[in-house]
């Protein structure tokens, strides 16, 4: 599998305090890549990263080879598109206006419409709604839309499913498993739910800046690497149909 | 949307032919005399386009600024640049600077206002651009600053220049002059091509510097694009007929509710929205307590905040 998108040795600090030291590893093309760990365990400085937005103090990002930081602002955008964490927008864009921001990159719009991102994460009668008067998940699902309209083959997104119940979670989920498998799309996304973790194809758990575990859920998800990264005793289960956790 | 934003230009052309030809004695286009000719092309006509492009340039420097800042109560004043304008002029004034004639107060607050912009720029720079919250917090800073000097200034000289100065910083209109119209109109359609260009950016920044950055632009980069534009347009009204208030502050939230919020729609409604308020504004203090003149400030704040408050029941304007 060919790599996407990479970290190669980069470290980073905030306000001078060394926060990620000599980090590496890289993405796949399509492949569905969970960065889990607990509350400032570094996963969003690390989407930050690797979409450009945080420059690395030492070390290189690579975007299909090439260093990030060399792309034009619009061509990096047709490659890789990011999704915050945190969405407090507050100006009444309409539901239409907002998704339809996916297209500023492109002189020429790809083929998506407005009408199918809309419809693809269920705001199809929410359309002409203001984006300020939707609920938190639907404000979410809006901004996905937008995502979705942006049509970059690499979606980095952080923690895209707060704020959404237990069906749109799943909705989402699937839906980014089908732009995977459909438009080989590469996943990225920050979570710091373990059972959700089960999903992906490849995990990398982190703390501190640093990764504990890469490698297939079975792999990631030990007690020992869950103890660690999360600071209290966490019992996993798998059986036939999967795996959960208690504690 | 595009119904309303003809209603909106046809009912700008009607207000500003109103205001030219009616008030405050009616002439007959068709049958003027020399006098009325004279009324018209040399009086009331620059008066009307002066009012026209500062309405224009507060309203699209609000819709900028409210954007540009995140902050729904930002007005093109909230940085200082006025009171960098009124400074210089009166700074000039006292210092006897007469070099550019009847022009010295408006090239001088011209100048004093740039020269802020140029201050509160360098101090909100950080990481290869501006930073909204540094750029507000320093307009404010300055601003107060300025305000102080200039108090001082009152307070220790008794030279009449500057009391005028002073007044006519607080808006008027009334030494409206076709001269000052070329400078004022090339300023201001530089502020306005600056920002309607950057208008999809505006947009993204209005998501946040992340959002805006993974569309495809630089925040940073487009905030100082977006302030250089609001400092001319803003530097360029001030030094047309001084400072008119409520334009800047609650034009673009009334043009919102009509329009919506995406940029490139709202930005040209503002200015449309805005000149036509202030046009409207200075017929009415011309015809209503003849023959005194009441300022245009304060018919604007007559007009304008009752509606205001009135959309603000009605419906949610601030979007929060």
């Amino acid at each position: 599998m060919s790599s996407v998108l990479e970290l190669k040795n980069v470290s980073f600090s905030y306000t001078g305090e060394k926060f990620i030291e000599g980090l590496s590893f890289s993405i796949g093309d399509a492949e569905f890549v969970g960065l889990l760990g607990a509350n400032g365990s570094g996963k969003s400085t690390i989407l930050k990263l690797l979409s450009g937005i945080l420059k690395p103090d030492k070390g290189e990002v690579m975007l299909w080879g090439k260093t990030i930081s060399s792309y034009r602002n619009k061509d990096r955008a047709k490659l890789l598109s990011y999704l915050p964490q945190v969405l407090d927008m507050n100006v009444p864009f309409r539901v239409k206006e907002l998704v339809e921001m996916g297209l500023y990159p492109y002189d020429i719009p790809p083929a998506l419409t407005v009408e199918d991102a809309v419809r693809m994460v269920g705001l199809g009668d929410k359309k002409g709604s203001l984006v300020t008067n939707l609920s938190g998940g639907e404000r979410r699902r809006a901004f996905i839309a937008m995502t979705l309209l942006q049509g970059a083959g690499i979606l980095l997104l952080d923690e895209p499913l707060a704020n959404l119940d237990i069906r749109y979670q799943i909705e989402i989920i699937r839906l980014l498993k089908e732009l995977r498998e459909d438009r080989s799309i590469s996943i990225v996304m920050a979570l710091h739910d373990i059972n959700l973790a089960f999903q992906f194809e490849r995990l990398i758990l982190v703390k501190e800046g640093r990764i504990l575990g890469i490698g297939s859920p079975d792999e990631v998800l030990r007690e020992d690497y869950l103890q660690e990264a999360f600071d209290v005793g966490i019992r996993v289960h798998r059986v036939k149909e999967g795996a959960f956790i208690s504690y | 949307m595009k119904l309303r934003m003809m209603i909106l230009v046809l009912s700008a052309v009607i207000v500003s032919l109103v205001s030219l030809l009616m008030v405050p004695k009616l002439i007959n286009p068709f049958a003027m005399t020399g006098i009325e000719k004279e009324i018209v092309l040399s009086i009331r006509f620059p008066r009307v386009i002066i009012a026209a492009l500062m309405g224009m340039a507060l309203g699209a420097s609000g819709a900028v600024l409210q954007g540009m800042l995140r902050n729904p109560l930002a007005d093109p004043y909230i940085l200082g640049l006025s009171s960098g304008a009124t400074l210089m002029a009166a700074t000039g004034i006292v210092s006897g600077m007469v070099l550019f004639g009847a022009f010295t107060i408006p090239v001088l607050a011209f100048t004093g206002a740039m020269i802020t912009g140029g201050i509160i720029g360098v101090m909100g720079w950080r990481r290869g651009g501006i930073l909204p919250e540094r750029l507000l917090l320093a307009g404010i800073g300055v601003g107060f600053l300025f305000s102080a000097v200039l108090m001082l200034l009152m307070s220790v000289s008794t030279n009449e220049g500057l009391r005028r100065a002073v007044l006519w910083m607080f808006g008027d209109l009334g030494m409206a002059d076709w001269s000052l119209i070329p400078y004022g109109l090339a300023f201001i359609v530089i502020g306005l091509f600056i920002a309607l260009k950057r208008a999809k950016a505006l947009n993204s920044l209005m998501l946040g510097d992340d959002l805006c950055h993974s569309l495809g632009f630089s925040p940073r980069k487009e905030t100082t694009l977006l302030f250089i534009a609001v400092s001319l347009l803003t530097a360029s009204s001030v030094s047309l007929g001084g400072m008119v208030g409520f334009i800047g502050l609650l034009i673009p939230h009334i043009m919102r509710f009509f329009i919506g919020s995406d940029s490139r729609i709202l930005i040209p409604a503002s200015a449309l929205g805005g000149s036509m308020l202030l046009v409207v504004s200075d017929l009415i203090g011309r015809a209503v307590l003849q023959p005194v003149e009441i300022p245009s400030g304060i018919i604007t704040a007559m007009l304008g905040a009752p509606y205001f408050l009135y959309l603000l029941r009605r419906r949610d304007v601030l979007g929060t």
